[in-house]
């Protein structure tokens, strides 16, 4: 499954909208395949910070491990933010550019 | 500045109630920022009336840094154009700055870590303040393009207050300010926020951007390649944050 985060908006800050990203993300996410990966696609995020990033890319990460994919992960506060929720979460993200 | 004085005509030279209105502060507050130097009349009238200069005051109006110190200190009457009562008007705002500084070419490499810098700061005071601010809710933002920086501010609690609720051990605004600025603290109990500031740490560090923090009686100064934290004590305390952003 491939999401592209920009359908969320282009400047994905705070807390409460990734809260909010996370929740209307639900419905679609029970439909992902028991073996099925999760692409998240950067592809046209401007500003991604890390509150934003910790309330959504955080708890997938935990759920779903090495199946969680990201892709063009090139703007700079995406590669900034990435960096930090990694030392966070004491787990890496898989990237595919 | 005689000089100045001497060309200058009267048309050019407004009331004190015209200087507040273009401000956006009381007349109170003008009688103060004179008896503190803050900002003195060019000229007092026969009558005794204080006359400023239009220019003075645009110029003035101009240094948001003044603006946002006077609001922490004193709770001084803010310009709607920089007061964001609440998140979503900050969010709004964030997005407007973005637009504009994507359209600095120089900017074109780095104005996406700038806007995200000024978000964490932005956010945190309305993440850690919410349900509990202690008078006025809410943030100024302001921004010059052209002079390239940003101030943020709030009358929260503060660091020191916000970070005792996990690390009651804390006993200053310094060391609370090193805390937020440098230890990552993963599943913070009972809140999983924060670690914001250490983003902000890092993008200063590596960027050309500069970064002036100060809350309660702490001043912490950041520049590109600082690896030590420059923290300070200030002279004058007050509660909430209050930022610098340069770039």
């Amino acid at each position: 499954m491939k999401i592209e985060l920009k359908k969320f908006g282009t400047t994905l800050i705070s807390r409460q909208n990734g809260r909010e990203a996370f929740a209307a993300f639900q419905p679609q996410l029970t439909t992902l395949g028991e073996n099925e990966n999760l692409e998240l696609d950067f592809d046209g995020v401007i500003t991604f910070a890390p509150s934003w990033g910790d309330e959504f890319l955080s708890p997938l990460l935990k759920l779903y491990g090495p199946r969680l994919t990201l892709t063009n992960t090139g703007n700079p506060s995406v590669k900034a933010t990435l960096e930090l929720l990694e030392k966070i979460n004491q787990e890496s993200f898989k990237r595919n550019q | 500045m005689c000089y100045y004085s001497i060309i200058m005509t009267e048309k050019e030279l407004i009331t004190i109630s015209e200087a507040a209105e273009i401000l956006s502060v009381s007349i109170d507050t003008l009688r103060r920022w004179d008896k503190s130097s803050k900002l003195r009349p060019v000229k007092t009238s026969g009558a005794g009336y204080r006359l400023y200069s239009r220019s003075q005051i645009e110029l003035f109006l101009n240094d948001l840094l003044n603006l946002a110190d006077d609001w922490v200190h004193e709770n001084s009457k803010l310009s709607p154009e920089f007061y964001c009562s609440n998140s979503a008007v900050f969010q709004t705002r964030l997005a407007r700055m973005q637009d504009l500084l994507a359209e600095v070419k120089e900017l074109s490499l780095i104005f996406p870590l700038i806007v995200a810098v000024a978000g964490e700061i932005g956010n945190n005071s309305f993440d850690h303040n919410l349900g509990n601010w202690p008078d006025t809710p809410g943030v100024f933002f302001g921004y010059d393009i052209h002079k390239k920086y940003i101030v943020l501010a709030d009358r929260g609690l503060g660091i020191l207050a916000t970070l005792k609720r996990v690390k009651p051990e804390l006993d200053s605004d310094q060391k609370a300010l090193e805390v937020a600025f440098t230890e990552i603290l993963s599943g913070r109990a009972p809140e999983s926020r924060g670690n914001g500031l250490k983003f902000v740490r890092k993008i200063v560090a590596e960027n050309p951007v500069g970064l002036l923090f100060q809350t309660g009686d702490a001043k912490l100064i950041l520049t590109k390649d600082s690896n030590e934290l420059d923290i300070q004590k200030s002279s004058k305390s007050f509660r909430g944050c209050l930022a610098l952003i340069t770039f």
